[in-house]
């Protein structure tokens, strides 16, 4: 039935973190020694991020199990598995090497540490997927195994977190569902293919119950992404989180709900059933909607990681914004702030954690003066602050750019320039609640130092090395591909074209 | 002589039950090991003489005696018995084994045994039943060999649910009554008999077209008592004051699943899909199933004791089975009896979880379960897999029978093109998917507390006793863990462990 | 002219004779000859039936009078039939009674009671075996004495007034029964059933005496069912079945009411014409009383917390169903209900006889709470109670599930009265389940800590006769349930030789 040899390339990435986080979790020796912990993570995190690009470059494809005899569990790897499986994996070696720090200052580390290596296994397994059905499995298994992230804390707040987000996950991955089960009433397979497999015979006669299967799948899969009106657990659920977490959680999480509906939409269904449908309408009014409205919740919210997670509700919907004009520009642009976004909202993450433990402060009143104690950190934080404004050369401008060029060039109608639009004023949102950080991080004014913000020794209070290497890694990724994103567009640019 | 050997199934255990219920004549009160003996032997026995069955599958039946004109007491194997069989089969030995360990430390041990076995060869008699009558007759059995296990705990709490589950029953027979009446009156052979594809008269019953649909739905309603249909559901919550080897095996397979079977029944081989199909009949039951969904899985939310919490769960999933039955196509009875023996595993491993954390704590209600995950691993682990094919997540065996399901309701509602069969199967759909939720809500906020209790700063605050709290022992740990690896094999492999190729070849024959 | 063909009459000369040798014997004695003389006319009943069901059925003018002198006696199948299923439940009720007889008896007037019992047996049997209007009436007015002394000799509790009661009503049934034949001898001018049948149909034929024969129709059932205890003509009966001696409940309960039915379905084929009776609507009336009946002596009963009047409200209810049987005016409706007459009178004997050694074990207190834990005190009492529990609810394999089943398709049979039987038929079902099996599970369940200190060790199995009684009941039950092919057979058979 399959053949284990030959496919082995595939089968690894999935299993291998899976299989280490297993034994951190369940190992007697190493579930206790904080030591031994910590070198299996850094190993099984660099030997996973060989592994997978080993499998990216060797590609192909692969039935892996028969369930039964019309559903099957494939791999199977594209351009797009290609740039969420070098995202995830390398993202999660960054912030793995944060983690180590970061969480020596809390409970239960190699817990942690067990889970987060499992997460990263069924995400590879999510990107490689090359049915909707094994998309599904791997989607669930995502939500379940990145709960106990969330509920790290163990706190009243961070349970009732963790039900949010399970219970937002679950009822989105179920409203797919019943997409899915149409689907596959409908469609010859399931299989994912570049221009989507629905053909207009299949769904002549159906064209109501398709599209509102459509809308299901696009609503239900958004839940993930933050999409309004599943966003409510978001906001709630990152912050719970220790900083590692809610970085992930932010900046490759809600991307998986990105990468499903781009499989849905532009992999199985095709473009060119939802264009000029109600449902493109009613996809791009819900993404502007949540544009404007992550950008305004973040504007009003006091407390930093908490503003962050309604800046990455704002943001996401960019990308979802990018895909539902259906123009192979926008989806260029949306692919590319999937990437950038990912680099950018880890950083702010991983600044707001480590903040946290070196300061203890939250609140982001609180920051006045952070410049004089760790003025690196902060320097990362408003690079990429700008980055995420749109501010050029940072990446951040790059894709807005694509996005709106994408946008105007589309037949949407009155979409095409209030997209932009709307874009455009979220983008001065974006500074009005990111910035204020960073200018009173540098210059405090005059009524400081007070006594309560300012820690009694005065001086820099650098956070450790492994917590500001990742950082500065991920700062310079924002620079350094907003300065030559050439290549990288050209491959989104060929993406695009196979799928339009 | 093969199919004198389908008696046995049924006589067997209720002769070992009379002699455990000698036995508790002679010296009540006492547990000698003779009890454990006699219902563990004729258990084993049972089973062995059902496998042996289900491997010859003898093609005659076994006419037992005359009731009355043409209803005849009679038993038959066909493959759709053979599952429910088989099940049963499979689920009792291992449910007596769980219950000996269960039931050590309780009063009146040879009368709970006499019972417990006698069910065993009711229920058999169920699934073997060759016409209505007998079926109907098992039915009723099915009620007092069951009331005194609802009894056995003689508080007044289950005085009253016993009371209640009897009255529910036998009015739920009642009704079921009028359908076979009217079956016996309009069918074509002049006997009840279970035909593939109905038994019905056809030209007779075109004249009173309405009136037959109106005794199918009462028969529907009447044995959907047993299957818990809302509004007739209110029995099965409140019999979770039984032990838990009843309420599991019992309320959430044999008794429940016996009402789903005899709609099964009553729809596929006695009225018959080409009649009822199509018809506001289809429509109302269709509805109802919904309903019930919809309405079991809400209930189950909003119940914070754990067993009432599963025991509305096993609502909301019975009309699973029911929505199946009331698809009336080859599909949904094929969803349909795959979702009988995914739920029965199911259902049955959550409970006993339940019942060994009662066991072991004396913990009922879902908020005291705080931390136990870590004190209990192995029996969370199978509570574990059980809530998460509940829930109908992928790789689980309720993912298939969801799927199944679901499968069968769009292509009956892409077979219509206006009507109530345009809306009834997809809102059926959407609400399997509703209840899914509610079941991730009910089932997790469970698993949630228990290993993720909250951190009272890692505190030493836990009382002695809560200290020496552990798994159960392996007569209650060995069903869990068989339960727990046949959820999990059906997810993985359903073809093989969940025989779905006979399951289509019985849609294909009698859709 | 067959040796056999006497026997009708031996029987209820015999069954008068025990009376008066009765009359100068002690209680014992009485007893025995009792137990003989229902024995031998069980036999001779038995032998009325083989007879009937080989050669059918035979007018017997006793002494040879021709008519319009002489008086006459008709056997057929039924009548055989009905005549050996009397006697086996009166044998049967008397001897599980017997031991309460004579604690609630005083023991000089222990013979009076089996007097009684003769008087009544052989009034039974004339009922059931006269062929002429005005005997039947005399028996009427015999039986009513003979139920009357069977209540008022236990000289406790309530029974004086119930007896007084249960007197006034049946009274009041008897002078409207004699109203209706002193009219019906108007108009045809005869007695005998046979002539006055050709009468009947001369009349109908000519269009005459159109308001005359409905008053006729009308007032005999109207005075028949209110003797039977036809709802809401059934005050007498929870007192008089609550309050008198077990035995006298049984027969009271399971068979006088029974033979007056039975005399009524007589009229109603052999002299009036069924096909009268129904063309004057007088079915539907009794349809629509039996449907009530049906649903309001279950709801009284379920109100009832003392178990005999419980089982008494309970025969209010099942008198419902066999007039709702007759009132469907179809031959099937027809065998339904003289079925149900022989499944009521098994199953309700049981359930009184049953009650005895439940309560006796109890205490003699027949509340609820008293009878709680008392069907493992006396299991076989318990068993019994609950076979003739599932019995009344329709269990299979039990007489009242075919009873149920000719009553269900029987219905089916009249279009205008399916559903209403159907539904209430199942409403019915339901009620008694609620206060039948409400009953079984307190004489199942457990006595509190508290009252077990009370009734511990008061475990009786009763006595011999107590158990003998209870045992066949179950076996009547059965056969009825399992055996009632032959018997439906027969009762059609009769039906067909009434006409």
């Amino acid at each position: 039935m399959f053949n284990m040899e030959q496919h082995l390339h595939l089968i690894l990435p999935v299993i291998l973190p899976v299989a280490a986080g297993g034994a951190m979790l369940a190992g007697k020796p190493l579930k206790e020694n904080k030591r031994a912990g910590r070198v299996v993570l850094l190993l099984a995190l660099g030997l996973e991020l060989l592994l997978v690009a080993q499998a990216l470059m060797k590609g192909g494809g692969m039935v892996f199990w028969h369930l039964t005899g019309t559903m099957e569990l494939a791999f199977q790897i594209d351009e797009i598995s290609v740039l969420f499986a070098a995202l995830t994996s390398g993202i999660w070696l960054l912030v793995g090497i944060y983690g180590i720090s970061y969480m020596s200052f809390e409970h239960r580390e190699n817990q942690f540490f067990g889970w987060y290596l499992v997460v990263l296994g069924v995400l590879i397994g999510l990107d490689f997927s090359g049915n909707l059905l094994t998309m599904y499995v791997f989607y669930e298994l995502m939500t379940l195994t990145s709960l106990p992230l969330v509920l790290h804390e163990r706190t009243h707040q961070a349970v009732m977190a963790g039900l949010k987000y399970l219970f937002y996950s679950v009822a989105g991955a179920f409203l797919a569902l019943f997409g899915i089960f149409f689907l596959a009433g409908i469609a010859e397979s399931l299989t994912f293919v570049p221009g989507g497999t629905v053909t207009r015979e299949i769904i002549a006669g159906k064209e109501g119950l398709f599209l509102g299967a459509v809308v299901c799948m696009i609503i239900g899969f958004g839940a993930k992404a933050g999409m309004f009106p599943l966003h409510g657990w978001l906001p709630t659920a990152h912050p719970e989180a220790p900083a590692p977490a809610s970085a992930v959680l932010s900046g490759i999480i809600t991307k998986s709900g990105v990468l499903a509906v781009i499989r849905v939409v532009f992999y199985i269904v095709g473009p060119d059933n939802l264009r000029g449908t109600w449902v493109q309408n009613v996809w791009i009014l819900l993404s502007l909607l949540t544009v404007f409205m992550g950008s305004m919740l973040a504007y009003k919210e006091p407390m930093l990681k908490k503003r962050l997670a309604y800046s990455t509700v704002s943001q996401v919907s960019y990308i979802l914004f990018g895909l539902s004009v259906l123009n192979p520009v926008a989806f260029a642009g949306a692919l590319s702030h999937v990437m950038f976004h990912s680099l950018i909202k880890n950083a702010l993450f991983l600044c707001a954690g480590a903040v946290i433990v070196t300061t203890g402060r939250k609140q982001v009143n609180e920051m006045k003066g952070l410049g004089k104690i760790m003025p690196k950190a902060l320097l990362c934080y408003t690079i990429v602050s700008l980055g995420l404004i749109g501010i050029p050369p940072l990446c951040g401008f790059v894709s807005k750019w694509y996005l709106a060029a994408g946008a105007l060039a589309s037949d949407t109608g009155v979409w095409s320039f209030l997209g932009p639009a709307v874009l455009l004023i979220s983008a001065l949102l974006t500074a009005g609640y990111l910035l204020p950080v960073s200018l009173n991080g540098f210059f405090p004014g005059e009524d400081l130092p007070c006594g309560d913000c300012m820690p009694k020794e005065q001086g820099k209070k650098e956070p450790s090395l492994s917590m500001l290497v990742p950082i500065g890694i991920l700062t310079a990724g924002t620079l350094l591909s907003g300065i030559f994103p050439q290549s990288f567009f050209a491959m989104l640019t060929g993406i695009a074209e196979r799928v339009f | 002589m093969k199919e004198m050997m389908l008696a046995a199934p049924v006589f067997l255990p209720l002769a070992g039950g009379a002699a455990l219920l000698a036995l508790s004549g002679r010296q009540r009160e006492k547990d000698g090991p003779a009890v454990r003996i006699i219902s563990g032997v004729f258990t084993l026995g049972v089973s062995l003489v059902i496998f042996w069955l289900l491997n010859r599958s003898p093609k005659d039946s076994l006419v037992l005696f005359r009731l009355y004109g043409s209803l005849t007491v009679k038993f038959q194997m066909d493959p759709m018995g053979s599952v429910f069989l088989g099940l049963i089969g499979f689920l009792w030995p291992l449910a007596t084994l769980y219950a000996f360990e269960y039931m050590k430390y309780e009063e009146r041990k040879p009368a709970f045994f006499a019972y417990y076995l006698m069910t065993y060869g009711i229920t058999a008699g169920i699934a073997l039943a060759g016409n209505l009558v007998t079926l109907y007759l098992f039915y009723e059995m099915l009620t007092l060999v069951t009331f005194p296990l609802v009894l056995h705990p003689m508080t007044k709490e289950a005085q009253r649910a016993s009371r209640k589950y009897l009255y529910y029953s036998i009015s739920g027979a009642a009704f079921a009554f009028i359908g076979l009446v009217f079956l016996l009156s309009y069918s074509a052979t002049g006997t009840t008999e279970f035909i593939a594809g109905g038994n019905l008269n056809m030209e007779a019953a075109r004249g009173q077209k309405n009136l037959l649909l109106l005794a199918y739905i009462l028969a529907f309603f009447g044995f959907g008592v047993k299957a818990a249909l809302f509004p007739v559901h209110g029995w099965l919550p409140k019999a979770t004051v039984a032990p838990t080897p009843v309420t599991a095996l019992l309320h959430a397979v044999a008794v429940v699943k016996s009402g789903a079977f005899a709609i099964l029944r009553l729809t596929y081989f006695s009225y018959g899909t080409e009649f009822l199909k199509g018809t506001w009949a289809q429509w109302a039951v269709l509805s109802a199933t919904i309903i019930t969904i919809a309405f079991g899985s809400t209930m189950a939310v909003r119940e914070i004791h754990w067993k009432r919490r599963l025991a509305y769960s096993t609502i909301s999933n019975l009309s699973y089975i029911l929505f199946g039955a009331a698809l009336m196509s080859p599909l949904g009875i094929m969803a349909s009896l795959c979702h009988l023996m995914a739920h029965a595993f199911m259902k049955i491993c959550s409970f006993f979880c339940a019942g060994a954390v009662i066991h072991q704590t004396g913990k009922t209600f879902v908020y005291e379960l705080d931390g136990l995950g870590k004190r209990m691993p192995v029996t969370f682990a199978c509570l574990t897999v059980a809530s998460l094919s509940l829930m109908g997540i992928p790789l689980f065996a309720g993912f298939i029978s969801k799927w199944n399901l679901i499968h069968g309701a769009f292509s009956l509602g892409t077979g219509w093109t206006k009507g109530m069969g345009r809306i009834l199967p997809f809102m059926g759909a959407g609400v399997i998917l509703y209840s899914a939720l509610m079941t991730g809500i009910y089932m997790l906020t469970v698993l949630v507390r228990a290993y993720f209790p909250k951190d009272t700063s890692g505190g030493p605050d836990r009382t002695e006793t809560e200290e020496n709290i552990s798994d159960p022992g392996w007569r209650m740990l060995l069903p869990l863990m068989v339960f727990a690896a046949v959820i999990l094999l059906m997810g993985i492999k359903p073809e093989v462990f969940l025989q779905m190729d006979r399951l289509r070849q019985i849609g294909g024959t009698i859709g | 002219m067959s040796f056999v063909q006497n026997f009708p009459f031996f029987s209820i000369i015999i069954a008068m004779f025990s009376g008066i040798i009765s009359s100068v014997l002690s209680g014992k004695k009485a007893r025995n000859v009792t137990f003989g003389a229902i024995l031998i006319i069980l036999i001779l009943s038995a032998g009325v039936l083989h007879f009937c069901s080989g050669q059918g059925s035979y007018t017997y003018m006793m002494g040879h009078f021709p008519a319009p002198w002489g008086n006459e006696i008709r056997a057929g199948v039924l009548e055989g039939l009905t005549a050996v299923f009397f006697c086996l439940v009166m044998l049967l009720s008397v001897l599980g009674g017997m031991k309460h007889t004579e604690q609630d008896i005083e023991s000089s007037k222990h013979n009076l009671f089996y007097i009684m019992v003769d008087l009544m047996l052989s009034s039974l049997l004339a009922l059931i075996y006269t062929n002429d209007l005005f005997t039947a009436y005399v028996f009427v007015e015999i039986n009513t004495i003979a139920g009357c002394g069977m209540i008022l000799i236990r000289q406790k509790g309530r029974s004086l007034s119930s007896a007084i009661r249960y007197m006034i009503l049946s009274q009041l049934g008897s002078g409207l029964f004699l109203i209706g034949l002193s009219l019906l001898y108007d108009v045809t001018g005869h007695l005998l059933m046979s002539p006055a049948k050709e009468a009947v149909a001369v009349i109908e034929a000519a269009g005459t005496y159109g308001i005359p024969m409905l008053v006729i129709v009308a007032v005999i059932s109207v005075g028949l069912a209110i003797k039977s205890g036809l709802y809401p003509f059934h005050y007498w009966i929870p007192d008089t079945y609550g309050y008198a001696t077990p035995a006298a409940s049984a027969i009271l309960s399971g068979l006088v009411s029974k033979g007056y039915i039975f005399l009524l379905i007589k009229i109603f084929y052999r002299v009036l014409g069924q096909e009268n009776v129904i063309a004057s609507q007088i079915v539907n009336v009794l349809f629509v009383f039996g449907l009530a009946g049906m649903v309001m002596g279950s709801l009284h009963a379920i109100l009832e917390r003392d178990m005999r009047r419980m089982i008494a409200f309970s025969s209010v209810a099942q008198i419902g169903y066999i007039y709702m049987g007759i009132g469907l005016g179809t031959q099937a409706g027809m065998i339904a209900a003289i079925f149900h007459i022989f499944t009521h009178s098994a199953t309700k004997a049981l359930l009184f006889i049953s009650a005895v050694g439940l309560y006796e074990v109890s205490g003699d207190r027949k509340d609820y709470k008293s009878l709680r834990g008392s069907g493992y005190r006396n299991p076989l009492a318990g068993i019994g109670f609950g076979i003739g529990a599932l019995s009344m609810v329709g269990f299979p394999m039990l007489s009242g599930f075919i009873s149920k089943l000719l009553f269900a398709t029987s219905a089916l049979q009249s279009p205008s009265k399916m559903l209403p039987t159907l539904i209430v038929l199942a409403v019915s079902t339901v009620l008694n389940a609620v206060y039948f099996l409400r009953m079984v599970i307190t004489i199942y369940s457990i006595p509190r800590e508290k009252e077990k200190s009370m009734k511990e060790g008061e475990s009786l199995p009763g006595s011999w006769n107590l158990r003998l009684a209870i045992t066949c009941f179950i076996l009547l039950n059965l056969t009825l349930g399992l055996f009632s092919q032959p018997i439906v057979k027969a009762i059609g058979n009769g039906l067909a030789m009434f006409a």
